[in-house]
């Protein structure tokens, strides 16, 4: 699967009509909650995310993150509950230390931390997903498609 | 003091305190200082102590080494830096305090590279760590062997380590990869780096566990990447900097330039330093509702 | 090879409208084990559901997909219609095209939204592909209920379950229950009573046949899980039989050595074989063994001669058990912030200066001056009383940070009471704000000031010193911005409630979080004031934080009804994902025990015939394990994942994108 998009995305495109594709993992209680909002308060945003629903920010493995890039993501966002209101009460807590680190190591690496964003999105910020997946998604789309993992030999 | 050291050594296995000393001997051409694993008391002999005594010996403590392990009690002669990774092995409940003997060697530093050995200790063929070394009279110890050492580290740890780690870090995201991506090209994926290392020591590796298989076996770049990456997260707040995976890269590939840049981080973010205190738990599962960052949207 | 119908609803036009739906159903069938697609106008209808199990039936399908709105919305509707056709319902998933999709791009052209559709589709789809079927977890549940404090949280408690017909078993550490709200003389706002209302709920605990009350004992160990709790408790020694005692007061009466009475604050003393006050429950005495002659210095023993039944019995031993339950509550209380805090205001220094739980014992009918307000000093009536409020409360600096939230409630009722027992007397209160919300509250105070004439002087005492038998108070009137010295003849110090000493260790004990001020933390302020992060254990009353009465019998009711809930059946039903290790590959570091929130990982050993520990395993307790996933993340090795959202499934999806 992954093989073929990297080779069509490659051949088909140019920065004018580049649609970056951004991954999202999101916790279940406050960031998936806070994109149905968005939904049902019918708000408008680019549709280049594609979520994956976890149960909390303390699943997110690094692992899922690097093996989005190797996906071809061209962008990777991960969210949850403001500190404090993990339904679990400290998923979060751990998974900032995690991002942390990892972040860290990303950045070290030489990835252009643009596109590994983080973020806290509760229930009630609709607008802050909208607004969130916009400017991401803008951003992305300037940087042009991630070739840094892309052009990897597999 | 390698007299001292097998008088100890002699007493232990005596007293049946200890079963098996795990220590340094000559190999057979008296180059090299190779480990040693001595069960019987009129063997004591073959122990030695000096400073090509490099290699991390706590890697004999974990369930890599069953056999070891299968010999009884072991007290184990231990520089303090390697002391560092038999604390972190306690705090993980690998090896109980109990159940382990310690031997603490008062060291003045050892060589590089076995390799590099003249007769003589000079500075330039010590690696970074012993010219920043705050544990050249060991730490965490049953016994000491040697006098007190008279050693005050630089208040910054300093040396081409961390010179590169600087200099990497004021270049573009670009260059960095460009950087990253020749280094780890020429991983062969031996996992020499993960036989080295006293705290890789998992009954199954992630990069064996095929459903899913997180990590692609063959050495290529992506594959190479990720373990790389993988490998340098599964030791953040937990590496001690010993250098021992670097060491055996027969690929030359700067590990030590991850390891510590995570070393680093953890210090500045969490205000951890691993291998001091035995009573602890590893900062990357636990947390403080304090911790600070400036990333999160 | 999998069976999988993929469902995609139309929802009206709120899917259909920027959705080609059909376009999704032709192009899902062309995946590999997707046997059936179908698009249909609404899917949740009856109809909708019937088709999908007509569907089920037909096509032979052992999985399903229905891309529709949230799962939020809808899962356990089609996960329930998944189950009556027959299949688990975990092998249904949800693609939100709806919420995350449709409603969001408004493309009329539809481009935009079939293509995510068609995306999110598919990552659900080889998600799908990697679930297993899944049984939620039964927990067998005991259904006798603990609770640790016998003040009236607690007893209340105690009483609704009881009355809910389970077996209560009330700890209390102190010889009596009754707790703080004993020492009250009259309970605002309605002024009834204190020992009027409570003694006979103490006494309806005592007599309930469903409640058995261990006093004089403390919980020392709590090992187990919600609904499988096992419990250590220290019953300590009494030296007093309690099958034998008959509560006649013979011992006390006779017992010559006196030490201050803990109950009465200092205000009078209690013999050594001693009941806290006279309603107590039970109304069985404790020696105080410190200071026993007999039990020190083996001289004395009066008690044992004077008593008829034989009951003292100098060689008792505190005795341990072990008692299972399957709920806890907690309800330990509060205590007064202790004197050493006040300097400025001389308290511990100056004898007239006192606290509000003193001045509750002094207008007490069954106090220590018989319900007649006389001055620690001197025993003379006085004549004027200066009440200080927020003392140590609200002040980060001097004290604690909060509101006590009470003092400004019965600090008018101390006005009333004086007023109302000395009717020359004239009280002045020094306040911040009044604080009075609450029905009848308001009424109340104003009631203080207007008809009983409590002078209300807004602003701080900066000094309080003692002058020729009478307590002088300087204070700031802030709002005739004047400085005021009164001389009064005793002062009232509201001081601020605390947690009890050692509640942190209790909360240590039960795997409950605390505060800062070491209140107990409820799970959700709003929406589970009374759960814990602790499944299975809950709280009411002032451990919590400042309240007053009618608020603490509502927690404690409120405790008992949650305790009710989970005891009501024999089987506790709990959702399935949960995590799970691998034997053969966990390596034991505890990194999954030390991340776990909820202290759901226990460090298991493997013995060999003989015994022998040969390997030790991180174990998962279905019942406590709340599905998180923080430990799989912690893991390492990747030993332990999490079902329902395991590393196949999340693999899976992100290689479908
Ligand atoms: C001066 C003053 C006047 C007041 N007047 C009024 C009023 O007029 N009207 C009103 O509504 N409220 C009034 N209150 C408030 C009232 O006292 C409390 O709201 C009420 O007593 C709280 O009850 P509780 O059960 O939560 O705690 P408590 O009464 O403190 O009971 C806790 C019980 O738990 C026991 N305990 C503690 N730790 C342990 C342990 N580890 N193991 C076993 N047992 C333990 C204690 O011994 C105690 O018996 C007043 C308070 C004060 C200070
Ligand atoms: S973290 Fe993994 S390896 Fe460690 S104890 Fe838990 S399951 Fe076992
Ligand atoms: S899933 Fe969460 S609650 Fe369950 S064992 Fe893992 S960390 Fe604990
Ligand atoms: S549930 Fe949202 S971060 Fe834990």
């Amino acid at each position: 699967m992954s093989q073929e998009n990297t080779e069509e995305t490659q051949a088909t495109e140019t920065t004018e009509t580049f649609e970056p594709k951004i991954m999202a993992f999101v916790c279940n209680w406050c960031t998936y909650a806070g994109a149905d909002l968005a939904g049902t308060s019918r708000m408008e945003y680019r549709p280049n995310v594609r979520i994956i629903k976890l149960p909390c920010t303390g699943r997110i493995d690094p692992l899922f993150i690097i093996k989005a890039f190797e996906n071809g993501a061209d962008g990777v966002l991960v969210s949850g509950c403001h500190p404090g209101d993990c339904h679990y009460t400290a998923g979060n807590y751990h998974a900032k230390r995690r991002w942390i680190a990892f972040r860290s190591l990303m950045e070290f690496t030489g990835i252009d931390t643009r596109r590994l964003q983080f973020s806290w999105i509760s229930a009630s910020e609709a607008l802050k997903w909208v607004d969130l997946i916009n400017n991401v998604t803008d951003e992305i789309k300037a940087l042009g498609p991630f070739m840094d993992f892309k052009n990897l030999k597999g | 003091m390698e007299k001292a050291l097998r008088e100890k050594a002699r007493e232990l296995l005596t007293t049946g305190e200890a079963n098996v000393i795990i220590g340094y001997e000559w190999n057979r051409r008296k180059t090299r200082a190779t480990p040693a694993f001595i069960t019987k008391a009129d063997e004591v002999d073959r122990l030695i102590f000096n400073p090509l005594c490099v290699n991390n010996l706590s890697i004999y403590l974990t369930r890599k080494n069953k056999d070891i392990l299968r010999m009884g009690k072991p007290a184990i002669v231990a520089k303090g830096c390697d002391i560092k990774n038999i604390v972190v092995l306690i705090s993980e409940g690998q090896v109980k305090r109990e159940d382990v003997v310690i031997i603490g060697m008062s060291c003045n530093g050892v060589v590089y590279k076995q390799g590099l050995w003249k007769g003589e200790l000079r500075p330039e063929i010590m690696p970074v760590k012993c010219h920043n070394c705050d544990v050249r009279n060991p730490h965490l110890t049953d016994f000491v062997i040697g006098d007190h050492i008279d050693f005050t580290p630089p208040e910054t740890p300093r040396g081409m380590v961390f010179d590169k780690i600087a200099a990497l870090d004021a270049k573009t995201p670009g260059e960095r990869w460009s950087f990253w991506l020749e280094e780890f090209s020429r991983c062969i994926k031996c996992y020499a780096c993960r036989q080295a290392c006293s705290l890789c020591y998992c009954e199954r590796c992630i990069t064996e566990k095929n459903v899913p298989q997180w990590i692609e076996t063959s050495a290529h770049q992506r594959g190479n990447i990720a373990w790389n990456l993988v490998r340098a997260m599964h030791l953040a707040g937990r590496c001690t900097f010993c250098g021992e995976c670097e060491r055996s890269c027969p690929a030359n590939i700067k590990l030590n330039l991850v390891n510590q840049k995570l070393v680093l981080t953890v210090k500045d973010a969490f205000d951890f330093k691993s291998g001091y205190d035995e009573k602890i738990h590893p900062p990357m599962i636990v947390f403080s509702p304090d911790d600070t960052e400036n990333f999160i949207k | 090879m999998s069976r999988i119908g993929v469902f995609i609803c139309q929802c009206g036009t709120n899917i259909a409208d920027t959705v080609d739906t059909e376009k999704v159903a032709e192009e899902m069938k062309k995946i590999p084990g997707v046997v059936h697609t179908q698009d249909y106008k609404f899917m949740c209808s009856s109809p909708g559901q019937k088709m999908l199990k007509e569907a089920v039936k037909k096509h032979r399908l052992d999985g399903m997909i229905v891309s529709a709105c949230s799962p939020h919305m809808h899962e356990k509707t089609f996960r329930r219609a998944c189950e009556s056709a027959g299949i688990n319902p975990y092998m249904c998933e949800i693609a939100n095209i709806r919420e995350q999709c449709s409603w969001v791009h408004h493309d009329k052209t539809k481009e935009t939204g079939t293509v995510k559709s068609l995306d999110l589709t598919r990552m659900t789809i080889e998600r799908l592909k990697k679930n297993q079927p899944l049984k939620p977890n039964k927990i067998p549940v005991n259904k006798r209920a603990l609770i640790i404090g016998g003040g009236i949280a607690g007893i209340q408690a105690a009483l609704d379950i009881a009355d809910g017909g389970r077996e209560v078993l009330l700890v209390e550490k102190t010889p009596s229950i009754g707790g703080n709200m004993a020492k009250l003389s009259e309970t605002f706002p309605t002024m009834d009573c204190s020992q009027c209302i409570l003694t006979p709920k103490m006494v309806e605990a005592e007599l309930h046949e469903n409640i058995t009350l261990m006093t004089y004992s403390e919980v020392e160990k709590i090992e187990g899980f919600i609904g499988n709790f096992r419990v250590t408790i220290r019953k300590k020694a009494r030296y007093v039989n309690e099958e034998l005692c008959t509560g006649c007061g013979d011992c006390w009466d006779k017992c010559p050595f006196k030490q201050d009475s803990e109950f009465e604050h200092g205000l009078k003393k209690r013999k050594v074989i001693y009941t806290p006050f006279p309603q107590s429950v039970p109304n069985i005495p404790v020696i105080d063994a410190p200071n026993c002659a007999m039990l020190q210095k083996g001289k004395c023993g009066v008690c044992a001669k004077v008593c008829g039944p034989k009951a003292v019995d100098f060689e008792q031993k505190d005795i341990v058990v072990e008692e299972k339950v399957g709920a806890i509550v907690v309800a330990t209380g509060y205590d007064l912030m202790p004197n050493e805090h006040f300097g400025e205001y001389g308290y511990g220094r100056i004898k007239d200066v006192i606290n509000g739980l003193q001045f509750e014992r002094l207008a007490s009918s069954s106090g220590p001056t018989g319900g007649k307000i006389l001055r620690p000093s001197d025993g003379k009536e006085p004549q004027s009383i200066v009440f200080i409020q927020c003392a140590g409360s609200r002040d980060e600096k001097k004290g604690v940070s909060y509101c006590s939230k009470i003092c400004c409630m019965y600090t008018a009722k101390h006005t009333m009471l004086y007023r109302h027992k000395v009717h020359d007397g004239q009280s002045y209160v020094f306040y911040m704000d009044i604080r009075s919300g609450g029905k009848r509250y308001e009424e109340f105070v104003r009631g203080a000031i207007e008809k009983d004439g409590a002078m209300y002087l807004r602003g701080r005492v900066s000094r309080v010193y003692e002058k020729d038998g009478k307590v002088i108070v300087q204070g700031a009137d802030t709002l005739s911005d004047s400085q005021v010295e009164i001389e009064a003849d005793m002062v009232v110090l509201a001081t601020a409630l605390v947690s009890r000493p050692g509640a942190d260790t209790l909360a240590q004990k039960l795997g409950i979080g605390y505060d800062k001020h070491k209140f107990y933390n409820e799970y959700h302020p709003k929406l589970k004031p009374v759960e814990t992060v602790t499944a299975g254990i809950f709280l009411a009353g002032t451990c919590l934080g400042p309240m007053d009465v009618p608020e603490s019998v509502a927690q404690g009711s409120a405790a008992a009804s949650k305790v009710l809930v989970l005891t009501s059946s024999d089987e506790m039903i709990k959702d399935p994902t949960t995590a799970i290790v691998n034997d053969f590959t966990c390596n034991a570091c505890w990194d999954c025990v030390v991340a776990c929130p909820y202290s759901a990982i226990e460090k298991t050993d493997i013995k060999d015939r003989e015994g022998n520990v040969i390997r030790r395993l991180a174990h998962v307790n279905d019942g406590v394990c709340t599905g998180c996933g923080t430990c799989v993340a912690a893991c390492r090795s990747k030993a332990i994942d999490l079902k329902g959202y395991t590393d196949e499934q999340v693999y899976a999806a992100i290689n479908a994108f």
